[in-house]
């Protein structure tokens, strides 16, 4: 009686210790974000939409309280990863989430692999390798937002659609750049235009002069992937050396037309079209109240990153409630994503067998309406997956990837050599 | 025609780079204070510069308001803070550098991360016509506003009781605190007229810069190589440093793009390697 009675006593301090403990506790999900430097704005409008998906649920899920917490990398990948280990190793996460860069994404990548950690890409990071099988392919990844090539190749059928032929780019020089202008070059070659000038300023580039000077003349368009301050600087002088004037913009990811930066652009704005996987405009019932609701809180437009948070939330709670809350149970847990069907402020989403979601695609115009700038969705692609509007197959017997095309886009015989 | 056009866009650029680099080296040739706070100073005065148009949509009025509110700053840390190390470099230049990480925290959290260029004044909105291409006014102005700078330092430096004052103290501050010149005074007006220049440099390069988190870092590089090219302590170095830097930058990113990260920084290697003082240094 009396050593039973001991054991009792002892078995609070024991139980730390056991796994079912750890699972009454909360659901911690570490959120990586940049929240200073050049991505700040798109790194608070994910973790703003995260916070409106999981307040409407009361921040609970199957049992049990959800916790986030949240990092800031500053952009850097060195910084990312340092934050990962600590989320993992010293707050205890089941779940990283976020990741707005693609290079903060990558450096994480091996370590969530490791770690055997579900990472949900629920912030712009677009790299397409980290969702297609190869070398970087990481099973524990679920991704919320969108890859780097289907935008661009929706921009690339809009153009030709509408007639361009020959189109100069700018893009930033960093990883995700390449594979979103690979992804353009890919898809644009394939219908029959070519890239006649391929420019790539450095990220922090301070005067976008020189560049806009160079671009060359008598193109049926420009098309830019410009990030965060780059796109702003850009297009400002883009407009005021007279080029806009001439040639038609098409803006890949609405970087510079991001809805934040609309008011400050003003009619330096109008007219640009952009492509992307959401559209603040969007006429449904899903994305009128998420709109109100975010516009409650940050007091400004969603842009795509908030409704990607938005998903993201989305779809860690429905796989969380699938496994009755045993998050811990990473095999299930992940394959809990992959049957996940729900309408989304961005449209309807559902995910691929490697953890990539499907949804739409949208062609966006900068026009001026009651409420101010706003992107006008004037086309959009339905169902769109990571390899439209190729098969699988067809995408894999190319034999690059797309970073390895920086400098040889201008000649489309080599962008479409197969293997 | 292009090529008029690439040469203004290099020496409107370099006339910003002489604004931001031209207060970093009278306050280092004056006091040897390496100024790791210089680039908030362009950030702080961008941002006021952006708050003030926004709130009254007057730029001229940002562009005297707010240099003079970052000038109060500055004269503020010299007078309490760098006052306490006097010519130990090592302290002082530690003393700015954690001024730097503070006023970019404090800006992040009065502005916040959102990037932000500033609209230009209306005056100087539109675009002339050269040969077939459109140039911005504002670009042309930019180049008229360096040069008037330019020239008042000049006139201050060389034609001012104080400009002499500051040039004595320049060669040798003790001595010239020994004639009786207020030495003191001197280092706060100086450290001060630096902060100005900066905050000068944020609101007219607003429009083209832009003002974000961590530009406080970008332009302190920029305006680092200037001085460095041009000579520490130099104005006509700043002012023929910034030139340089502003038109090889421009030409290097047209001829050898894949280099654009480094056009900057090769021609201060080049120059390093044969002047160590910079052209006009004489430290």
């Amino acid at each position: 009686m009396r050593a039973s009675w001991i054991a009792a006593g002892l078995l609070p301090l024991m139980l730390p210790t056991t796994s079912s403990f750890a699972q009454q506790g909360p659901i911690k999900i570490g959120l990586i974000l940049p929240l200073s430097g050049t991505f700040a704005p798109n790194g608070e409008d994910t973790l703003t939409g995260t916070r409106i998906y999981f307040d409407s649920i009361g921040n609970q899920v199957g049992g049990r309280k959800i916790e986030l917490i949240v990092e800031d990398e500053q952009g850097r990948p060195d910084v990312g990863l340092t934050k990962a280990r600590k989320l993992v190793e010293n707050d205890k996460v089941q779940i990283l989430a976020g990741f707005v860069s693609t290079a903060v994404a990558l450096a994480v990548n091996d370590y969530a692999r490791e770690k055997k950690i579900p990472m949900v890409l629920s912030g712009d990071a677009g790299a397409n390798e980290l969702t297609m099988p190869g070398p970087l392919y990481n099973p524990f990844i679920v991704r919320t937002s969108q890859n780097g090539r289907t935008p661009a190749a929706a921009a690339a059928a809009f153009a030709y659609k509408n007639g361009w032929r020959k189109v100069a780019t700018m893009t930033s020089d960093y990883a995700g750049g390449f594979d979103t202008i690979g992804g353009f070059a890919q898809a644009f070659c394939k219908l029959g235009g070519t890239i006649v000038q391929e420019q790539y300023p450095p990220i922090n580039t301070n005067d976008y002069g020189p560049y806009v000077t160079n671009i060359q003349s008598g193109v049926d368009g420009v098309v830019t992937f410009l990030p965060g301050s780059a796109g702003l600087k850009f297009v400002k002088q883009f407009d005021e050396l007279g080029m806009k004037a001439k040639y038609p913009l098409m803006d890949i990811f609405g970087q510079i037309v991001y809805e934040p930066f609309l008011p400050q652009l003003g009619d330096a704005a109008l007219g640009i079209y952009s492509t992307l996987h959401y559209a603040p405009t969007i006429q449904t019932p899903e994305n009128q109240a998420f709109v109100a609701e975010y516009m409650k809180r940050a007091k400004r437009i969603p842009s795509d990153n908030g409704a990607d948070g938005w998903a993201g939330a989305h779809a860690i709670a429905d796989a969380a409630k699938a496994v009755d809350g045993k998050v811990e149970d990473t095999e299930k847990f992940l394959a809990a994503f992959r049957p996940d069907k729900f309408a989304s402020p961005k449209g309807n989403i559902s995910f691929d067998k490697y953890g990539q979601l499907i949804q739409s695609m949208y062609v966006r115009k900068v026009e001026k309406t009651k409420e101010g700038y706003a992107n006008v969705v004037v086309e959009s692609f339905d169902n769109v997956d990571q390899f439209w509007p190729m098969t699988e197959a067809e995408l894999e017997s190319y034999k690059y990837r797309y970073s390895e095309l920086k400098g040889s886009m201008t000649n489309c015989a080599k962008v479409l050599e197969k293997k | 025609m292009i090529w008029v056009i690439h040469t203004l866009n290099g020496i409107s650029f370099g006339m910003l780079l002489f604004l931001l680099a031209a207060g970093l080296s009278l306050i280092y040739g004056l006091m040897k204070i390496l100024n790791l706070t210089h680039g908030s100073y362009y950030l702080i005065g961008a941002y006021i510069g952006s708050t003030i148009i926004a709130k009254t949509g007057s730029f001229a009025l940002a562009l005297i308001v707010a240099p003079l509110v970052v000038a109060l700053l500055g004269a503020v840390m010299e007078r309490y803070f760098l006052r306490r190390f006097h010519l130990q470099e090592l302290p002082q230049t530690l003393l700015t550098f954690g001024f730097l990480f503070i006023f970019a925290d404090l800006t992040l959290w009065i502005w916040g991360g959102d990037p932000i260029v500033l609209p230009k004044p209306a005056a100087f909105s539109g675009s002339i016509s050269i040969g077939d291409a459109r140039y911005p006014t504002y670009r042309l102005a930019l180049i008229g506003v360096g040069l008037i700078v330019a020239l008042i330092l000049w006139w201050f430096q060389e034609r001012t009781r104080l400009g002499a004052m500051l040039r004595a103290g320049v060669d040798d501050a003790e001595i010239a605190g020994a004639l009786g010149i207020d030495v003191s005074l001197l280092f706060t007006l100086v450290f001060a007229v630096g902060a100005l220049l900066a905050a000068l440099g944020g609101v007219l390069g607003g429009p083209i810069i832009g003002a974000q988190p961590g530009a406080d870092f970008e332009v302190m590089l920029l305006a680092f190589v200037v001085v460095i090219v041009g000579g520490l302590g130099s104005l006509r170095g700043a002012l023929i440093g910034g030139l340089l830097v502003g038109l090889l930058d421009n030409f290097g990113k047209i001829f050898f793009p894949e280099l654009a990260l480094f056009t900057i920084f090769v021609p201060m290697a080049i120059i390093l390697s044969f002047r160590p003082t910079g052209l006009f240094g004489r430290l």
